[in-house]
C-alpha cells in the first residue's frame, strides 16, 4: 500500500474504531475469498459477544476523472472498458451510448440490435461465471459445508465434470462470439457514436444462430440445477427466506416501453417497498433523481433516491436507500420479454411474492437473467436485419454533453461526460452498479452479523453466512474499489537483486482474528 | 526445431492503473528478444479467462504485480502455484487462478507442464496513470531480467 492511500485507510480505521469504543472484540473476516477484488469486513462486539456493528469496507481505484479530463471523448469507450477485466462490455456500452447523445446521433436501427446482442452475450457470459464459481458455491455446494469444499471443485463434485465442461466451453464461445465483433473482450473495439464498427457476415450466421440455441438450453439447465439443488431443499429455502438476509428497500433498473426489463436501454424505473412505481427517468434526469452520500468509514459513496432523502442505512418507503441488480431488476420490472423466462419469472414471484425483499434471492434471480438473456440473443441473432450493414450514423452535431445508462450485470451503470465544442472532456461522471448496491450491500453484512453471531459464539460456517450476504450481490470491486493491499493470501518466495531466493513467505488463505 | 515446446509468456495487468501494468510491461520489453520462440499475451483479466490463455501450452510464464505491503517496492517474488492454497491471489488479475488450475486439472484441461509466476511488488496499483510510478520504474530491469532468465533457462534445456 502506498503512502497516502495508507494514511487514508489508517485514518479511516481509527475513525470507525474510535466511534466504537476500546471494550469492543474485533473479528477480522480476511480475504473475502471468491469476489473478483477483495473487501474487508469488521465485525464489532459488545461486552456480551453480540454483534454491535459491522462494517464492510473497501479501498477504491483513484484519480479516474483527472485521467480522462483533456482527453478527447471518443477515446472513453476504449479508456472505460479498461477500468475494470471484469465487466468490460458494460463500460463500453454505457460510454458508447453517452457518445450518441454527446453527438446528437441516432444509431440506425441495426446498430442498435448488434449492439443488444453484443450486450446480451455479454450478460449470459458474466451471469454464468457468478452462479457457477463466485456464487454457485454457497449453494450447489452448500452454506454450510466446510471451506475446503465450498469452491468451484465442489461445484463440480456436486454437478459432475461434465456440467463444468460444459460451463467452460459455453463461456468461451460466448466470449468469442462477442470477440468476433468488438475484437478482444477486454478492449472492445465495437460502439461508435451513431453506431457499431462491424456487423455480422450473413456467412457465418449459423454458427451463431447454434450458439443462441445452445445458450438457452444452457440456461434453461442452469435454471433446473437451481429447481433441483436449492428450491428443493427446505433448509436452503428457510435460509433464503430468512430474515437476516432480508431488507424492504426500493428497487431500481432499466425498462423499455412495456416496462419489461432491458438491459441495454430503457428508462430507469424505481419501485417502493410495495412494489409501486414511483419514479421513471431518461438519461438526463438522473441527477435529480440519484445523490451520492459519504460516510467516514467507507472509500465508496453510497448512492440514495435524491427525491426521498437520505435517511441512514435504514429501510422502508422513507429510506433513499436503493437496490439494483438482478432481483432488483426483476422487482422494478413488470415482466421479461421472452416466453421461457418469463415462465421461470411467474414461478419466482409465485413462491416468494413480489416484491422479493431476500438478498438470497439473487442467485435465482441471476438465473433466471441468464435464461432471459439467451433467449434475447436468440431472437436478435434470428431477426432479417441482424445481418444488416447498415450499422451507422455519422455524427454531425457540435458535441456538448452525453449520458449512457445500462444494466450492467451488477446493476445500473452511468456515464456522463461533458466537453467543450471539439469534443475535449471537461467533466466526467460515472455511477458503478456496485456503488448503487453499496448501501443495502452495508446492510446486509451488518443484518447477517447481528442474525447469526451472539454471546462471542463464532464459527467458520457463521462467518461464512456473513459474506454470502454481500456475496449475493456479486459485488465487483474492480471498479468501485480494488483489491486490499497486503491482505492477500499468499506463498511467496523472496528474490533478491541477483536473482536468489532469500525468503519464503506464507499468508494462510483466510485469517480470523480477535483483538 | 519441431519438438521445441509450446510456451507462452502471459503479462497479468491493467495499463491504465499505473504500477499494475508492471506485468504488461516486462511482456512488452521481452517480445523482440523473445517473440521468436514464445507466444506473448498482455491481459488484464482473471480466473477463468487466464486459464482460457494458459491452456493448449507446455510452459507458460506468468508476470504480474502485486502489492503484499511485506517487502520492499520492487522485490520480485516467485509464486508457488502448489503451496498457494485455494482462494488465494497476488493481485486481482489472479484472483481465483489457483482454483481455476485445479478446475483444468480436475477437468482434465491440456495445462501447462510447467507453470511459474513471477511478480514484483509495486507502489502504486491503485492510481489511474500510463506510466510507472518513480518508486516502481528503477525495479524494471530486474524483473524483466529475472524473466528473461526462465525464459533462457527453458530455451537451453530444449537444446540440451
Amino acid at each position: 500500500m502506498n503512502e497516502e492511500s495508507k494514511q487514508a485507510w489508517n485514518e479511516g480505521q481509527q475513525r470507525a474504531n474510535a466511534s466504537y469504543g476500546a471494550k469492543r472484540k474485533r473479528i477480522t473476516i480476511d480475504p473475502i475469498t471468491r469476489l473478483e477484488g477483495h473487501g474487508k469486513i469488521d465485525i464489532f462486539m459488545d461486552e456480551k459477544g453480540d454483534v454491535e456493528k459491522a462494517y464492510f469496507q473497501v479501498p477504491e481505484l483513484r484519480g479516474f476523472e483527472i485521467f480522462s479530463l483533456g482527453r478527447p471523448a471518443e477515446d472513453m469507450p476504449q479508456i472505460t472498458s479498461r477500468i475494470c477485466g471484469v465487466c468490460p462490455t458494460a463500460h463500453h456500452m454505457a460510454s458508447t451510448k453517452a457518445l450518441d447523445m454527446l453527438y446528437s446521433v441516432e444509431p440506425t436501427s441495426a446498430a442498435k440490435k448488434l449492439r443488444e446482442l453484443i450486450y446480451s452475450t455479454f450478460m449470459l457470459e458474466d451471469h454464468a461465471l457468478h452462479v457457477y464459481i463466485l456464487g454457485g458455491p454457497d449453494f450447489i455446494v452448500g452454506p454450510d459445508a466446510p471451506a475446503a469444499l465450498r469452491n468451484v471443485l465442489g461445484v463440480v463434485d456436486k454437478v459432475g465434470e461434465e456440467v463444468g465442461l460444459k460451463v467452460i466451453s459455453m463461456r468461451r464461445r460466448l466470449r468469442e462470439f462477442i470477440a468476433y465483433l468488438g475484437g478482444k473482450v477486454i478492449h472492445p473495439v465495437f460502439g461508435l457514436p451513431g453506431g457499431v464498427a462491424k456487423g455480422i457476415n450473413p456467412a457465418d450466421l449459423d454458427g451463431f444462430k447454434q450458439l443462441a440455441d445452445d445458450g438457452v438450453a444452457f440456461a434453461e439447465f442452469t435454471l433446473q440445477v437451481f429447481n433441483d439443488i436449492v428450491l428443493k431443499n427446505e433448509e436452503y429455502v428457510k435460509l433464503i427466506t430468512s430474515d437476516a438476509f432480508t431488507h424492504k428497500t426500493h428497487y431500481m433498473g432499466l425498462v423499455d416501453e412495456n416496462n419489461h426489463v432491458n438491459f441495454y436501454d430503457g428508462k430507469v424505473r424505481v419501485v417502493d417497498t410495495d412494489g409501486k412505481e414511483i419514479a421513471k427517468f431518461s438519461e438526463v434526469e438522473y441527477l435529480d433523481n440519484i445523490a451520492e452520500h459519504v460516510e467516514p468509514w467507507s472509500y465508496v459513496k453510497f448512492t440514495y433516491l435524491k427525491k426521498v432523502g437520505w435517511n441512514g442505512f435504514t429501510e422502508g418507503n422513507d429510506s433513499g436507500v436503493c437496490c439494483v441488480a438482478p432481483l432488483a431488476r426483476l422487482n422494478a420490472a413488470d415482466g421479461l420479454a421472452t416466453p421461457k423466462a418469463q415462465a421461470a419469472l411467474e414461478q419466482y414471484f409465485g413462491m416468494l411474492g413480489k416484491p422479493v425483499h431476500h438478498t438470497l434471492a439473487n442467485h435465482w434471480a441471476r438465473a433466471i437473467e441468464m435464461l432471459y438473456a439467451a433467449e434475447r440473443i436468440q431472437q436478435l441473432i434470428n431477426d432479417p436485419e441482424i445481418t444488416s450493414q447498415d450499422i451507422r450514423t455519422i455524427p454531425t452535431a457540435t458535441p456538448k454533453r452525453g449520458i449512457g445508462i445500462v444494466e450492467a450485470p451488477r446493476g445500473t451503470l452511468f456515464h456522463h461526460y461533458e466537453t467543450d465544442e471539439k469534443g475535449i472532456l471537461n467533466m466526467v461522471n460515472l455511477i458503478v452498479a456496485t456503488q448503487n448496491n453499496a448501501a443495502r450491500m452495508a446492510m446486509s453484512v451488518e443484518n447477517a452479523a447481528k442474525g447469526l453471531i451472539h454471546g462471542g459464539n463464532v464459527d467458520e460456517g457463521m462467518l461464512n453466512k456473513v459474506e454470502m450476504a454481500f456475496r449475493a450481490y456479486d459485488p465487483c470491486h474492480a471498479c468501485a474499489t480494488h483489491a486490499l493491499p497486503g491482505q492477500m493470501p499468499l506463498v511467496a518466495r523472496v528474490w533478491n537483486k541477483d536473482g536468489e531466493v532469500i525468503h519464503t513467505l506464507r499468508r494462510d488463505s483466510q485469517v480470523v482474528g480477535k483483538v | 526445431m519441431s519438438s521445441r515446446p509450446k510456451r507462452l509468456l502471459l503479462g497479468l495487468g491493467n495499463d491504465i492503473l499505473t504500477d499494475d501494468a508492471v506485468g504488461l510491461v516486462a511482456v512488452r520489453a521481452l517480445r523482440e528478444r523473445f517473440g521468436d520462440t514464445v507466444d506473448m499475451v498482455e491481459a488484464g483479466e482473471s480466473g477463468l479467462s487466464i486459464l482460457d490463455h494458459i491452456e493448449g501450452y507446455d510452459q507458460v510464464l506468468i508476470l504480474d504485480a502485486m502489492q503484499c505491503g511485506q517487502v520492499e517496492v520492487g522485490t520480485v517474488m516467485e509464486v508457488c502455484m502448489d503451496d498457494m492454497g485455494m482462494p488465494s491471489a497476488p493481485s486481482p488479475h489472479f484472483t481465483g487462478m489457483p482454483e481455476m488450475w485445479e478446475l483444468g486439472k480436475r477437468l482434465k484441461l491440456k495445462l501447462p507442464e510447467e507453470l511459474r509466476i513471477l511478480a514484483m511488488e509495486v507502489a502504486k496499483p491503485f492510481v489511474f496513470g500510463e506510466s510507472l510510478s518513480e518508486e516502481t520504474a528503477p525495479a524494471m530491469p530486474a524483473f524483466i531480467e529475472a524473466a528473461a532468465n526462465i525464459l533462457q533457462e527453458w530455451e537451453e534445456r530444449c537444446h540440451a
